[in-house]
């Protein structure tokens, strides 16, 4: 007999019975009376200066206005620690996708016609493609006057060099994960409108709070001046935190006064939100012929591409959990966040903690195939339990149930063996 | 003759829930009683799939009594609800929950208070409530319902709301030691699996799944089994599908027919178990797995294929063409 | 432009339409069902399909003109006064839905299969939806939700069929 009442219970959805029936809304199922759409010129150059020449465009049909980055009413930036993206680029791009111009027309396709139309002349810079590249004393800085070492985790523990001396097995390896995207299926669309003199903007996003923030301080509003409402969220997985074009919206309906919807296609999302931080990852795990594991030592690059998004708390994460789940003596890790002229990466399932158990899951497994031990048995004799210590220092004070996970999953798979 | 090679591989993983490092963890919620008795919560939980709308009501509903459905959960509108942070970083179960209990049992409190004062008492103590009901358990005849409460007090021209508000336990590290508490709760997986390897195509086939996770408590058992089936299927892509192909700064795979996700044809017989040790700061026990249910996927199929051909993937995606050339690179002939 | 007549959700519609017009446009703008979804206008993703003559199609692929006469079902003309369509309520019970995005189409997919094959196997039912892409559910509560349908359908036609024979 459950002691609860209703947690535990298989509560049917909320949302479901909307979501079966195509009552749910999402933000490109929304219109308006008399709204006009928008476009979004994006720069096809991973790094160069650029002028912007919209005359011949904004004598196309049904365009409205067409918004460059003088149009930016108070500051032209966004970003979700470090405001480094511009809402609008105005003299530099600093990756494919960068966002130059926002077209705004009374159709759809007067819109992306008009886009076409705008003319941007290219002054092409180096670009730095490889992060380790661009962590070179001599590399050109992706924004002026920034380091692009954006940031560097440590963590120093004991003393890895004299336990790897001592370890009776050492596994050295790199590994590398590459850019990957979050594929969410409803594609970003949002709305903006004026309502009782204050600016609505509907748009999918993980956390419309901080959107509003960005929007007012962005345009020069009070925030309660501008109000955010979330319909359905078709998925997002990290990649609705960064703003897209709620700004473009806002700033588009505050100086036309008309509503405005913008969608994007597949191929511009895969451009206009963040991505996977890709990270190369060595490292060396030092353990005692019993197979207590005695050393880590990590170093991790992550390339977070043209814009920090949360490369700084990406590379945190990775850097904490890349010795995995395990107690260990001596850990040395550096994990380092690198900015180039790649597409911009953020959050994504897992942040960083995703892409480390790639190295820290295999190394154990060579170690224990060195010792001739079995994978599980090398696990349950390191594992963290209740009240170990993390390398950070930190006590697991409680729920900490791996043991009780690895019994669970041998139990699964060796008892699946006994039947057969 | 296609040779097919099978292998087992497994992984555990690990997860520091939260915005971590000592940064403001904060979440607010806010409970109010309309005037014809209904329970309303207002709270920036945003639903993007992962049931934050339906898990919320259900802490509520579980602190004041109620089925869940009488709970109605306002979450849309900037205007209706204060800041409680992003839906990411795994935190709303944990952080928001934990505002969401807050709030609820201040708001339990706060009908107590008011009901003892209606029924003529000299003490909330000893109260219960239960689908709508308020009684003292002591002299049951001492009753009223929600209903009847928030018709008085509406007469009184007054309203019956409450705001409380969470904030996570974290510490920032040293930045040169990395010594600190940077993430609470974390959370624990163990995930194995059996693959088959063509070693004619280096296809490989993920034919069996076994996902352990631990959860604190499944606030609905349900939605933590949808996490970890989608957890698992990105992870699966992650593994041997997905790659942007950026190439000087293009994305060379940026459409469905190049950036290969998985479909429904890819998916393994899929056995789970959820694990519950309840996190006493947490909601009835419940911590965050939105993310954990990705982490150990790909490293126990890369681990799986080593046991299955021999040769060590280091780096993701395991497309046919890594295999093969892994294959080649260790000298294997399979026959 | 070309004088368009089509059955949608049991109803005859007239409408005169241009030429190039995409029947998910016609669906979405014209007729204000916004149920059936756009996930990449390419017939990669499914989040389109609809049920046009029986079959389930991704209607992005599909010019309106190309259904002059035809029948068509979105996700709206599933429900009848009686409640949802079994397929829907399977997918209700069972906890096959997450973000909703791709729920249209994949649930459009399955009633195309289970109305042509009331009681498809496993592999079938995975063929059915292959071209159905989700990102949040990794399918397996949809694949129950389909087996379950599947059943509810056979029972209430084995129920029919003895009443018939009382």
């Amino acid at each position: 007999m459950s002691e609860f009442k209703t947690v535990g219970k298989r509560h049917r959805r909320k949302d479901g019975f909307d979501k079966l029936t195509g009552r749910a809304l999402y933000p490109q199922d929304m219109q308006i009376e008399g709204m006009a759409y928008g476009a979004t010129v994006r720069s096809e150059k991973p790094h160069a200066y650029f002028t912007c020449d919209t005359s011949v465009a904004e004598k196309m049909p049904g365009v409205v206005i067409i918004l460059t980055a003088k149009d930016v009413t108070a500051m032209n930036h966004h970003g979700v620690l470090f405001k480094d993206h511009e809402v609008l680029c105005e003299k530099k791009v600093r990756r494919v996708g960068d966002p130059i111009a926002f077209v705004v027309a009374d159709t759809e396709k007067q819109a992306e016609a008009a886009a076409k139309a705008v003319i941007i002349n290219y002054d092409e810079l180096p670009a730095l493609f490889d992060p380790v590249e661009a962590m070179k004393d001599d590399a050109i800085q992706v924004h002026d006057g920034q380091s692009n070492i954006l940031y560097h985790y440590k963590c120093r523990r004991g003393d890895v060099d004299k336990a790897f001396e001592e370890a009776d097995v050492v596994v050295e390896n790199t590994y590398y994960s590459p850019f990957v995207d979050h594929v969410f299926l409803q594609l970003e669309s949002g709305l903006s409108y004026m309502e009782e003199g204050r600016l609505v903007l509907v748009a999918s996003s993980q956390y419309p709070h901080f959107d509003r923030l960005e929007i007012a301080e962005a345009l020069g509003l009070e925030e309660d001046e501008v109000v955010i409402r979330n319909p359905a969220v078709g998925g997002a997985f990290g990649g609705r935190e960064d703003i897209t074009m709620q700004i473009h919206l806002g700033l588009a309906t505050l100086l036309t006064g008309r509503a405005v919807k913008v969608t994007y296609s597949r191929e511009e999302s895969f451009y206009a939100h963040s991505k996977r931080h890709p990270m190369s990852m060595w490292v060396k795990t030092g353990a005692t012929k019993e197979g207590k594991l005695i050393a880590t030592e990590a170093y991790i690059v992550g390339d977070t591409g043209a814009y920090a998004s949360w490369a700084i708390n990406v590379l945190r994460k990775a850097g904490v959990h890349v010795p995995g789940p395990y107690e260990i003596e001596n850990v040395k890790v550096d994990s380092i966040a690198v900015y180039t002229n790649n597409p911009f990466c953020g959050a994504m399932r897992g942040f960083g903690a995703t892409q480390v158990p790639i190295a820290y899951e295999q190394q154990i497994d060579m170690v224990a195939r060195e010792l001739g031990m079995d994978p599980f048995e090398i696990r349950y004799k390191n594992c963290m339990k209740k009240g170990s210590m993390t390398p950070n220092g930190q006590v697991l004070v409680e729920s900490v149930p791996l043991k009780e996970c690895i019994e669970a999953l041998q139990g699964m798979m060796e008892g699946a063996d006994a039947n057969d | 003759m296609q040779m097919i090679k099978q292998g087992k591989g497994i992984a555990l993983s690990w997860y520091g829930t939260g915005y971590g490092n000592g940064f403001p963890d904060v979440s607010i919620a806010t409970v109010d009683l309309s005037p014809d008795g209904k329970v309303i919560l207002r709270v920036g939980a945003t639903e993007v799939g992962q049931g934050a709308k339906t898990i919320m009501p259900q802490i509520c509903a579980e602190t004041l009594g109620f089925e869940p459905g009488e709970v109605t959960m306002i979450c849309e509108d900037t205007d209706s609800f204060k800041d409680s942070g992003t839906a990411a970083a795994s935190r709303q179960t944990y952080n928001t929950g934990n505002a969401v209990l807050l709030a609820s049992k201040a708001f339990k409190e706060a009908v107590f208070v008011e009901a003892a004062q209606y029924m003529g008492l000299n003490a909330s103590v000893g109260l219960a409530m239960e689908d709508g009901l308020i009684w003292l358990e002591m002299l049951p005849e001492k009753r009223m319902t929600l209903v009847e409460l928030a018709s008085k007090i509406t007469e009184e021209d007054r309203v019956l709301t409450v705001t409380e508000t969470f904030t996570a336990q974290t510490t920032t590290m040293d930045p040169e030691t990395g010594m600190g508490a940077p993430y609470w709760p974390y959370t624990f997986n163990a995930y194995g699996v059996e693959v088959d390897v063509d070693t004619d195509t280096g296809r490989v086939h993920v034919t069996k799944a076994y996902c352990v996770q631990d959860v604190g408590r499944a606030i609905n058992p349900e939605l933590v089994e949808g996490q970890i089936d989608g957890g698992f299927v990105m992870g699966l892509g992650y593994a041997l599908y997905e790659d942007l192909g950026v190439k000087d700064g293009v994305i060379k795979n940026n459409r469905f027919a190049k950036y290969i996700i998985p479909t429904a044809m890819d998916i393994p017989e899929i056995q789970k178990v959820i694990v519950e040790d309840p996190e006493n700061t947490a909601p009835y026990g419940a911590k965050g797995i939105g993310e954990p249910v990705m982490v150990p996927v790909a490293p126990a199929i890369l681990n799986a294929i080593y046991d299955a051909i021999g040769v060590r993937i280091l780096e993701v995606p395991a497309t046919p063409e890594k295999v093969l050339i892994a294959i080649k690179q260790a000298g294997l002939i399979f026959e | 432009m070309f004088d368009l007549k089509i059955n949608v959700n049991n109803e005859w519609i007239e409408r005169q339409i241009p030429d190039g017009l995409r029947l998910l446009d016609f669906l979405r703008n014209d007729l204000g069902l916004t149920g059936t979804k756009e996930g990449c206008g390419e017939g990669e993703c499914g989040a389109c399909t609809i049920i046009l003559e029986g079959r389930a199609v991704d209607s992005c692929l599909v010019l309106a003109v190309q259904c002059h006469e035809k029948h068509v079902t979105t996700i709206e003309g599933l429900e009848t006064e009686d409640g949802l369509d079994p397929v829907q309520q399977a997918f209700l019970d069972n906890g096959a839905v997450q973000c909703g995005y791709c729920i249209p189409g994949m649930v459009l997919s399955s009633k195309a299969l289970l109305d042509a094959n009331p009681t498809p196997s496993e592999d079938e039912i995975k063929d059915a939806v292959s071209g159905n892409l989700c990102r949040c559910t990794g399918y397996d509560k949809i694949l129950t939700s389909v087996k379950h349908a599947s059943e509810i359908i056979t029972s209430k036609t084995n129920d029919d069929d003895l009443k018939a024979g009382e």
